[in-house]
């Protein structure tokens, strides 16, 4: 009899790590693969991007733990010696300038995707899809109404970002976006609401059936830019 | 005892599984062959019990060694370019079905003794019925 109530716990303990092992399995496999490849390559060639998409995010998050560490070791610095406390908030104006450093402040918050419409049944299919021109003259427009920071699907703009069209998604930043696009800028809420203007741009976008929202908010958070800032040519003038 | 066991462990289990965090997508592929080779020994466990040949040792040793193993040789194909988990996958499931059978055979003899003594009884009961009706006539 205490044979078997030891032989029970241990298959039931077994089974309970059996099928912890089966669920984890399912959710990891659920999140990572949008859809079955139809065949060995393709799967091969999915499981590989994965596989660097990954490495990808680790490296950032290391990124981000130096970063931290760097922070926390100028505070030490400067907690120390009063005169390179000026240095230090030197240091934190600037980066807020140039987009190194998290934002965040009232501001609105655009949406922008593509039309819904079949692409069969219209004459132009590239009039349903938000144009990188589309992205590019908004934030001109933002910043005309003094954006203080924009962000598109999360990448800052920064001096150096580059916009441009690929096929069928956008780069910012070097980085792959795509429909929908979130949009948000930081600055007088008031002054950013104009470009929902009638006649403006963002009513042409909605004429011509694509979605384009804009929405208010006292409390937009803006990523900082993640790639590095150098330059080679441009020397300062003394 | 020992299916209340199973069932109750799966059920933690599953509950368990569903609020635990997923694992990094490159450590799914030998956790995938580490659950064949822990299903594979939880059959012979179970066949086992039947067979009345069940050791604690030889069970615990098998569910961790397979597992452990199956996972090595799959890091090892990975090196070598030779998918070498597919073996693996073959073997467990060659063994699972061995022991799955097992198990069917035991509990369809088991049905198939009850059957034979529910007939057993039945035409007894059915004659001691006509001798009472013989009697009363």
């Amino acid at each position: 009899m205490v044979n078997k109530k030891i032989i029970s716990i241990v298959l039931g303990i077994m089974c309970l790590a059996l099928t912890m092992g089966i669920c984890i399995q399912m959710k990891t496999v659920k999140k990572y693969s949008t859809a079955e490849g139809q065949n060995y390559d393709q799967n091969n060639l999915r499981a590989e991007v994965l596989k660097y998409r990954e490495k990808y995010e680790n490296t950032l998050k290391e990124i981000e733990k130096i970063d931290d560490e760097l922070e926390k070791n100028i505070e030490e610095a400067t907690n120390q010696n009063a005169d390179l406390e000026d240095a230090r908030n030197q240091i934190q104006q600037g980066n807020k300038l140039i987009g190194t450093t998290e934002v965040t402040g009232p501001g609105v918050i655009i949406k922008l995707a593509d039309s819904e419409i079949e692409s069969s049944k219209v004459l132009d299919p590239s009039l349903l899809v938000v144009h990188d021109l589309d992205i590019f003259y908004i934030i001109n427009e933002l910043k005309n109404a003094g954006a203080e920071a924009i962000s598109v699907n999360e990448q800052r703009i920064v001096s150096t970002t580059a916009i441009e069209c690929g096929g069928n998604i956008i780069t910012v930043n070097g980085e792959k976006i795509g429909s929908p696009f979130t949009i948000k800028a930081i600055g007088l809420p008031e002054n950013l609401v104009n470009l929902d203007r009638t006649g403006g741009y963002l009513e042409k976008m909605r004429e011509a059936g694509l979605t384009a929202d804009l929405k208010k908010s006292n409390n937009v958070t803006i990523p900082k830019y993640s790639g590095i800032i150098n330059y080679k040519y441009a020397k300062s003038i003394n | 005892m020992v299916v209340f066991a199973i069932i109750i462990g799966c059920l933690l289990g599953a509950i368990i599984g569903m609020n635990a965090p997923t694992i990094s997508y490159t450590y799914s592929s030998y956790l995938a062959i580490a659950i064949i080779a822990a299903l594979d020994s939880v059959f012979g466990g179970i066949a086992s019990v039947i067979n009345k040949k069940f050791d604690i040792k030889i069970f615990i040793s098998g569910f961790f060694g397979n597992a452990v193993l199956a996972i090595l040789l799959t890091i090892l194909g990975e090196k070598l370019n030779v998918d070498i988990y597919l073996a693996a996958i073959v073997v467990f499931v060659w063994r699972m079905f061995m022991n799955l059978g097992t198990i069917r055979r035991y509990y369809v003899e088991k049905w198939t003794n009850r059957v034979k003594e529910m007939h057993k009884n039945k035409p007894e009961q059915k004659e001691n019925i006509t001798v009472a009706d013989e009697k009363q006539t």
